[in-house]
């Protein structure tokens, strides 16, 4: 009987109960949307920070240590998949073109797409060997342009009875602009370094790390104490900033979820006020009938828990939808669904119905039957 | 001519005839009284009459004009002009005082007037009881309120449903009284009710059965006691 | 008699109607701290990242082309290749003055340290005072321009602390370590024209090449270099609004702009256009955006934003749905009431008149309540966070207002029109 009461209320009492329902639907949206998204932005905007380029750089420990890709990659393996967005080795030597020094950088030029996504192109990036691309400054002072074909020609005059003599010739596929010291280099793939120089060691490996400051910090002790021959550093201009910039965004997202659940609550609960007030006279009449106070509190409760758990459900999945609108909208990728949310929000539109109901309901049980049904 | 006349009225919801083929006219100044058990069509004939409701058959004429085939606005206008309506449930407002409950009946009609507001009270003999709001009031004040309410407007026709339903025997005495002055002051009264004792002091009674008019007496015993 | 209603139903009835007043209230704070803290999430955020340091650099015209690769080979002597120290005041002259943050001119020279090791020594700003001729004046200097810069041992040089013949400097970690430099020590530096002894008041670790320099103030790198009211180099924080086609266009030349779209670059606050502008006001200088900072900075601007207004919009429709549906539930609680005044005769009209003058005095009430605790909501918020107060800007109000007036109406009359349709008849018989 009890649940055929409940029941019946809900489904004979279709437009208050779904103005009740809409109103707990629309807190518990809120509430798992913005916990959603407040839990997963620091990860969705630490990507955005990879704009920055490298925050960790790896140095040779000491000039006799062998420094090469091979030693590289033991560093490489302390950090964790998926948190590497880049890495990008760099040797720097002199080269001839114009038969001016220039300095070259070898790299490997896909990966430095992804550490420096700042560069400026003005044309294409290089796609195979023989191609390369040329800092502004230089371009200026050479009257370089994308898709001159340059002879590059190894360091010394030297050399000159070496066939390496008559140098490479490399198409320059863009000019570099960046405002910084990268416009005064120019840069090639690895291989055409080493057919224009002979093979050598690696000068200093540019990473970007998608990581907290503390992960971070923990990245380059691990790589320090474990990893032979290779010095981690933390691009501190980077890391710091990202931090403290992080660190207010997170805070700003936390402080107005806060707010924004906090109303949102407050009109959940007097919505669910003015809808039990209004049956002062049902609750009347079932004291009438013989109902004890406890009973109707029970009815009505019940009724409240099941109206929380019903909008509890439908917003969780909402306020996903939502959290996975905004992320898509703004970081265009998909968030990271927290499972232990779901609980939790249907818990806390229930709590909160519940509380909403108790008080009016409680204070309704105290009516007079006669006086409510007199038609007052 | 009648101040009320129906011709032919019927009602019908679906199967059920609320009203069959009602023929019934009320002249200037009579008490008629309309008796019958539930649902014998009492309070679809009331409505009717109170301009809430439309006869799906039949024509309702009130001073000669057919009410059946008035929009809705019109009704409302005429409700307001020519009706004053009395209920079981008193209906005042519950955040007015009494006197204020009067005038939002004027104000509705015409102007507030809360001197003749204070007046119509005084007659129901409510005049200390004005300022009350009408959870402070007894049953039997409300309903008075309720008349001066009725009255204000000077209506053509005072239609009470169940006046002395929600009364004990000494309010409903009060309100008898209240209903003789008004009749010898020449008001057109109707009052439905199952109560006999009600129906006895009128000086016509009308009984209802099945939506048919069973009988349709003249009070021999009228005005004598 | 109308008023004497509603003052009746609101003496009365508070409650009632403070259910909604407090429900509308809450709206309204929501939106007014929403909009605003969105509107200038923007500034914050912005500011924010000026923690990354400059994000345009000026050289001088003829240094700017390959300047970093010829160092090796000693620095040019001719005075063409610097700025003068004397015009670096016009940065905060130009027409968007307001928006440079920070900024700091650089002279550098290879000196000789008491090792023999050859050291480049870096003149510059700390915290210097700069008095403008617009009356206004302000600090500027490396000291907040080089904010990741950790400096545990020792601290900041303080210019205005300085004494009249103090020399200090500040030295960078690796080569601190190097030479066994520690806070305190008097170190011997030999430049170009002459030689000083530089006491190291602080010593910084920037995790990058600024660890192997030596940092003392301008007039004394100058003095030893030779080059007395030279500079090489302006490092710029500014304000900047994310580049569009537009700024892009403007940045490659400025000449292929339609007049009407030059006007309008110039006076947005786009990296290229407050380059342009430097380049203006300084004598033969080239000003370039530091892309590392400048291309970031507008990524993370454009996210913040974006992420803020779909809250923002979120919480809108939250408050908006919540105070139709009180709305909407208290209105339906007086069918009695729309009842009665329809049976003594009151036009449909007028109980519209009556209702929603109720509501909307009660909305009001809430509203003006609610742009206050709105206003005190952004500023926890703006203090918190930004340690700084959330402008209240003003047309944020009447777009509240008609928010919340459209909400109560849309909350309202369709309710009443809904009980207006109902008979009286069925109201008052209770079925």
């Amino acid at each position: 009987m009890f649940f055929k009461m409940i029941t019946a209320s809900l489904v004979r009492r279709r437009s208050r109960m779904l103005v009740a329902l809409l109103a707990i639907a629309v807190g518990a949206t809120i509430l798992s949307g913005l916990v959603t998204i407040y839990i997963d932005v620091p990860r969705q905007m630490g990507a955005e920070f990879r704009n920055y380029g490298a925050n960790m750089i790896f140095m040779a420990s000491s000039n006799d240590a062998v420094f090469d890709m091979d030693t590289v990659q033991t560093g490489i393996d302390k950090i964790e998949q998926g948190k590497l967005v880049g890495v990008a080795p760099y040797r720097y030597e002199t080269v001839r073109i114009h038969e001016q020094p220039v300095v070259a950088a070898g790299t490997d030029l896909s990966q430095v797409q992804t550490t420096s996504p700042y560069w400026m192109i003005d044309g294409e990036w290089p796609e195979k060997d023989e191609e390369m691309l040329v800092g502004q400054n230089i371009a200026e002072s050479l009257n370089l342009h994308a898709g001159d074909l340059v002879n590059v020609m190894g360091p010394t005059e030297e050399d000159s009875e070496d066939q390496l003599n008559f140098g490479v010739d490399i198409r320059v596929t863009g000019i570099v602009e960046t405002g910084g010291k990268e416009e005064d280099y120019i840069y090639m793939s690895m291989a055409d370094l080493e057919t224009l120089v002979g093979e050598g060691e690696l000068d200093v490996v540019e990473l970007s790390v998608s990581a907290t400051a503390e992960e971070l910090d923990r990245y380059v002790k691990t790589i320090e104490s474990e990893a032979e021959g290779i010095t981690p550093r933390l691009v501190k201009r980077v890391t710091q900033s990202e931090s403290t910039v992080l660190g207010k965004l997170q805070a700003l997202v936390f402080l107005v979820t806060a707010v924004v659940l906090v109303l949102t609550m407050i009109c959940v609960a007097t919505t669910m006020t003015a809808v039990v007030a209004e049956r002062r006279k049902e609750i009347g009449l079932r004291k009438a009938l013989g109902a004890s106070d406890a009973s109707i509190m029970k009815e009505f409760m019940g009724e409240g828990l099941l109206l929380g758990g019903v909008g509890g459900i439908l917003g969780s999945v909402l306020g996903f939808v939502f959290a996975q609108f905004v992320s898509v909208r703004v970081f265009a990728s998909s968030i990271r669904y927290q499972p232990l949310l779901l609980p939790v929000t249907i818990l806390v539109s229930i709590l909160i119905t519940g509380l909403a109901c108790l008080f009016p309901v409680k204070n309704a049980t105290t009516v007079d039957p006669a006086l409510v049904l007199k038609g007052e | 001519m009648s101040l009320l006349e129906l011709r032919g009225i019927s009602k019908i919801y679906g199967d059920l005839k609320a009203l069959d083929n009602i023929n019934l006219s009320v002249e200037n100044g009579e008490w008629t009284a309309i008796m019958g058990p539930s649902g014998s069509g009492k309070s679809t004939m009331m409505n009717i009459i109170g301009c809430m409701d439309k006869p799906t058959m039949g024509e309702v004429l009130l001073d000669g004009v057919d009410i059946a085939k008035e929009s809705a606005k019109n009704l409302t206008a005429i409700r307001r002009d020519k009706i004053g309506l009395i209920f079981q449930q008193f209906h005042l407002v519950n955040y007015l005082t009494a006197v204020e409950n009067v005038m939002v009946a004027q104000y509705y009609h015409s102007l507030p007037d809360e001197k003749e507001a204070l007046e119509a009270l005084a007659r129901v003999g409510l005049a200390d009881r004005a300022k009350h709001l009408p959870s402070q009031l007894s049953g039997g004040e409300q309903q008075r309120v309720c008349i001066a309410r009725a009255l204000i407007n000077h209506p053509e026709i005072i239609l009470a449903d169940e006046p002395t339903g929600n009364l004990d025997e000494a309010n409903e005495n009060i309100v008898l009284d209240l209903f003789r002055q008004l009749h010898e002051e020449h008001t057109t009264l109707i009052v439905v009710t199952h109560d006999p004792e009600v129906a006895e002091v009128a000086q016509r009674t009308i009984t209802l059965e099945h939506g048919r008019i069973k009988s349709d007496e003249i009070n021999k015993m009228f005005g004598r006691n | 008699m109308f008023l004497r209603m509603i003052r009746g139903a609101f003496a009365r009835q508070w409650k009632k109607m403070l259910i909604i007043a407090l429900t509308i209230m809450l709206g309204t704070s929501l939106a007014t701290a929403m909009i605003n803290v969105m509107l200038d999430v923007g500034d914050k955020v912005n500011q924010e990242l000026k923690t990354y340091g400059a994000n345009i650099t000026v050289l001088p015209k003829s240094a700017s082309v390959m300047s970093d690769l010829y160092e090796v080979e000693g620095s040019s002597d001719d005075t063409g290749s610097y700025l003068l120290e004397s015009e670096i005041g016009n940065i905060k002259t130009i027409f968007w003055a307001f928006n440079i943050v920070d900024f700091a001119p650089f002279i550098d020279t290879n000196v000789t340290t008491d090792g023999g090791s050859e050291t480049r020594l870096v003149g510059t700003w700390f915290n210097h005072h700069l008095d403008l001729p617009t009356g206004e004046s302000l600090d500027a200097g490396v000291n907040s321009l080089r904010s990741w810069w950790d400096v545990d041992n020792g601290s900041w040089i303080d210019e205005q602390a300085l004494e009249e013949d103090e020399r200090a400097a500040m030295v960078g970690a690796v080569l601190a370590k190097r030479e066994g430099i520690s806070v305190g020590d008097t170190i011997h530096v030999k430049g170009a024209e002459g030689e000083t002894e530089l006491k190291v008041q602080g010593i910084f670790d920037s995790g990058g090449d600024e660890d192997e320099q030596i940092f003392a103030p301008l007039d004394l790198v100058q003095e030893l270099s030779g080059k007395d009211g030279y500079i090489s180099s302006i490092e710029v924080s500014a304000l900047t609004t994310p580049d569009n086609e537009l700024a892009e266009k403007a940045a490659k030349d400025p000449g292929s702009l339609t007049i009407a779209q030059y006007e309008l670059w110039y006076c947005t606050a786009y990296v290229s256009s407050i380059c342009y502008q430097i380049q203006e006001a300084i004598t033969d200088s080239v000003a370039a955006p530091v892309r590392q900072v400048a291309e970031s900075e507008g990524a993370i601007m454009d996210k913040t934003e974006l992420l803020m207004v779909l809250i923002t919009i979120l919480s809108l429709i939250g408050s908006a749905l919540g105070i139709t549906n009180l709305v909407t539930a208290s209105v339906m609680e007086r069918s009695n009431e729309i009842g009665l005044f329809k049976a003594v005769g009151a036009r449909d009209g007028a109980i519209s008149g009556l209702f929603l003058t109720e509501i909307l005095l009660t909305g009001l009430v809430g509203a003006v309540a609610g742009y206050f605790l709105g206003f005190g909501f952004a500023q926890i918020i703006g203090h918190t966070v930004f340690s700084s107060s959330i402008e209240m800007k003003p047309f944020v109000i009447p777009i509240v207002a008609i928010l919340m007036l459209a909400v109560t109406l849309a909350g309202s009359i369709p309710a009443i029109r809904m009980l207006l349709r109902l008979d009286p008849a069925e109201v008052l018989h209770g079925r």
